[in-house]
């Protein structure tokens, strides 16, 4: 009877111990994500020389332009949200490390601090993808003019971020599957 | 041999028996209401995105004679700009999911009890369902926050002082699909609760 006990405790253990590791891994990979992804869109600032022709007579003009990326607010949105989802992953990495009595709880709380996460990496991803396409594409219907003929570099800025970040919503999203699972699995 | 087999059934429905009354039945009825309410909110914000179209005529003056003035007729359709597009598509696939999923809850609530595992898958694709919803909300906001308010540095003039109908439609739509997600949030933290509870202690 002991013995039995005392190795279905272990097995208990160790299945707790893979998910666990697992779980660090993916929210120290979210951390360094949304870390990069809200520096990279953070920093995102080129300044070009525009010529452009006042009167067909005069010679061109040549102006600096100047593409900020607070100038557009899905952008701030995203760097925002980023942000945020670093802070939690942060904060969350301590928490899980301290949650050694995996108290059901403090597990539940973070699954649904996951949860949120998850919504607002996606609709930020989702937001700034919208204006990107359209710096990219631009839209004749509504004539607005596409700007990443002009910044070369700070579009690519931007899908690298916006790539970063999805791929941060996706680990949340795979953390709170496994979590699921792992509930699902005790029982 | 047998006589243990039984045993452990015999156990195993004892646990049963006592885990039912742990994952109370007003859990299922909330799952079933909530799930009819995502349905609502995912058709609802489909049919008013979709029926958003305006058409306006504008006075402009003649390119070759700037003091007459000419009619012209112009159309605003969600079909143009490739976020709106995005959001029907998304919102339909959550209606869809939400019609499946409720047919399911309430076979639930009908039979008392859903499987373990369904319960957890139907909680993983609820937080994938999660993830298209607001990522839809997100686009179609900034689609909408730019034609709101245009944006000055790109030259992107706004349009919602043109077409009022056009703008107001899809205002509404972002609205109740903000909704949908939060209603999908409450429905995955419903679910996680009543998995929760099944753990036997």
């Amino acid at each position: 009877m002991e013995v039995e006990n005392g190795g279905n405790k272990e097995v208990v253990v160790a299945n707790k111990r893979s998910f666990r590791c697992s779980d660090l891994v993916l929210r120290f990979l979210a951390l360094a994500l949304t870390l990069v992804a809200a520096i990279v869109l953070g920093v995102n600032k080129e300044t070009k020389n525009v010529s452009m022709e006042i009167l067909p007579k005069l010679s061109p003009l040549t102006v600096p332009v100047t593409a900020k990326w607070h100038y557009l607010s899905a952008f701030v949105y995203l760097v925002v949200v980023d942000s945020i989802a670093c802070a939690y992953a942060a904060i969350s990495l301590v928490i899980t490390l301290a949650n050694r009595g995996n108290k059901k709880g403090l597990t539940l709380l973070i699954m649904i601090s996951d949860l949120i996460m998850v919504g607002l990496l996606f609709s930020g991803g989702g937001a700034a993808t919208a204006v990107g396409l359209i710096g990219y594409e631009g839209n004749t219907h509504l004539r607005w003019n596409k700007v990443c003929n002009i910044f070369d570099r700070y579009c690519h800025q931007v899908a690298a971020s916006l790539f970063l970040s999805l791929l941060g919503a996706t680990i949340f999203l795979v953390m709170v599957s496994l979590s699921t699972l792992n509930l699902a699995k005790k029982h | 041999m047998g006589e243990t087999e039984t045993q452990a059934v015999l156990h195993h429905g004892e646990k049963r028996a006592t885990a039912a009354p742990e994952a109370p039945r007003s859990f299922a009825v909330a799952d079933v209401v909530l799930r009819f309410l995502l349905f609502a909110a995912a058709v609802i914000s489909v049919l008013v995105m979709v029926t958003s179209n305006e058409k306006k005529t504008f006075s402009v003056p003649l390119p070759t004679n700037p003091i007459t003035l000419t009619e012209v007729t112009r159309t605003s359709k969600w079909r143009y700009s490739p976020a709106f597009v995005y959001f029907v598509v998304a919102l339909s696939v959550a209606g869809i999911y939400s019609i499946i999923t409720f047919l399911l809850a309430l076979l639930a609530l009908m039979k008392r009890s859903m499987p373990t595992k369904l319960l957890s898958h139907i909680i993983i694709m609820d937080v994938l369902l999660l993830g298209i919803v607001s990522a839809a909300t997100g686009t179609a906001g900034a689609v909408g926050y730019l034609g709101l308010k245009g944006n000055t540095h790109t030259s992107w003039a706004k349009i919602c002082n043109r077409y009022h109908k056009f703008c107001r439609h899809i205002g509404g739509s972002i609205v109740v699909s903000l909704i949908a997600s939060v209603i999908l949030v409450f429905l995955v933290l419903l679910n996680i609760y009543a998995l929760s509870k099944r753990i036997p202690k």
